[in-house]
């Protein structure tokens, strides 16, 4: 049976080679075209977004978390961060249920905040325990926008495992 | 040695003109570009002061931004909410509530939410009053915006 090919070429004919210049030719036109429209309609700054709580002396207590790490605070005055959290004891020969409160002060590294510090402490309270989301910042007055940003993304994490997702700016009632 | 050129005049049998085998290096340099560019590049435009200087801060955050958001911007010199100025940084006053930006954010309450734009050296003394007022003012969906420094 002598039926055609895709390219209209009689399947009993000898093979010649096709020339896809064309073909190709209009495939880079139209990744011109889309580069121009992308490049005029759109914009080299992506914005991101964090979802802000704010504390405030009138918001009912939470209440208390049912696991280890019970809260965990982050304050920030000038350059150095303080960590204070309250750890469940898990001493299983201990009468009652004892908690403990601990801070971890970390001083300012290069005139900057220790971020890296920081993210050393969250990563060893994350695992203590996971469950534990809720964390809180308090500023002092005179933090930039620029250093309390810098702060939240270090206490939320990376996307793929965060940290503490849900931060309370704390603060704001003075 | 034999050396392959983007125009030869002898193609093998073929039409002189474009080589294949250069074409395709450039169709895939093309695909890498649009990649990158989808990628890295925003159709989002981020609202500006009309007078001076604004920077946002930095962040990894990449959660994009809700719409039907009112919009409070605070730069060095002003806060504006919907573009609109309503009072200098410099004159804010010591309380938490201000009563420039109350307001004009009461009229707005329909929209329930606020996306503040603050530049990076806004200190947290000014922010927080600008949030303290806009939760006042029955705003309960806060957020603050950054430019994304994400990766590829």
């Amino acid at each position: 049976m002598s039926g055609r090919g895709l390219f209209g070429r009689s399947a009993g004919e000898p093979a010649a080679e096709a020339d896809v210049r064309p073909t190709l030719l209009g495939v880079v036109t139209l990744m011109f075209l889309l580069l121009f429209f992308l490049l005029t309609t759109s914009s080299g700054q992506r914005l991101g977004v964090l979802e802000l709580r704010l504390g405030s002396p009138s918001d009912l207590a939470p209440l208390p978390h049912a696991g280890l790490v019970k809260d965990v605070s982050v304050s920030l005055s000038g350059t150095t961060l303080s960590v204070e959290y309250t750890l469940q004891s898990t001493d299983i020969s201990a009468a009652s249920t004892t908690v403990e409160k601990r801070q971890k002060d970390l001083p300012g590294v290069a005139g900057r905040p220790d971020l890296a510090g920081l993210l050393a402490t969250l990563e060893e309270l994350h695992a203590i325990d996971p469950s534990q989301e809720r964390a809180r910042l308090a500023p002092d007055d005179a933090a930039t926008t620029d250093t309390i940003i810098a702060v939240m993304d270090v206490l939320h994490g990376p996307e793929a495992a965060p940290l503490f997702p849900k931060i309370a700016l704390t603060g704001s009632a003075g | 040695m034999k050396r392959r050129r983007m125009f030869r005049a002898d193609s093998g049998g073929l039409a002189p003109g474009l080589d294949v085998g250069a074409l395709a290096p450039l169709v895939d340099m093309m695909t890498l570009m649009l990649v990158f560019l989808l990628r890295s590049y925003s159709t989002e435009s981020a609202p500006m002061p009309p007078e001076g200087h604004f920077e946002l801060a930095g962040t990894t955050s990449e959660a994009a931004r809700a719409s039907g958001s009112v919009v409070v911007l605070v730069s060095k010199d002003a806060v504006y909410i919907e573009g609109r100025r309503v009072i200098a940084v410099n004159y804010l006053p010591e309380d938490l509530l201000v009563r420039e930006i109350y307001d004009p954010l009461l009229l707005m309450r329909g929209k329930k939410r606020i996306e503040v734009h603050v530049d990076r050296s806004i200190p947290w003394g000014v922010l927080k009053r600008v949030l303290h007022t806009a939760r006042t003012a029955g705003f309960e969906d806060l957020s603050l915006v950054a430019a994304s420094t994400s990766s590829l």
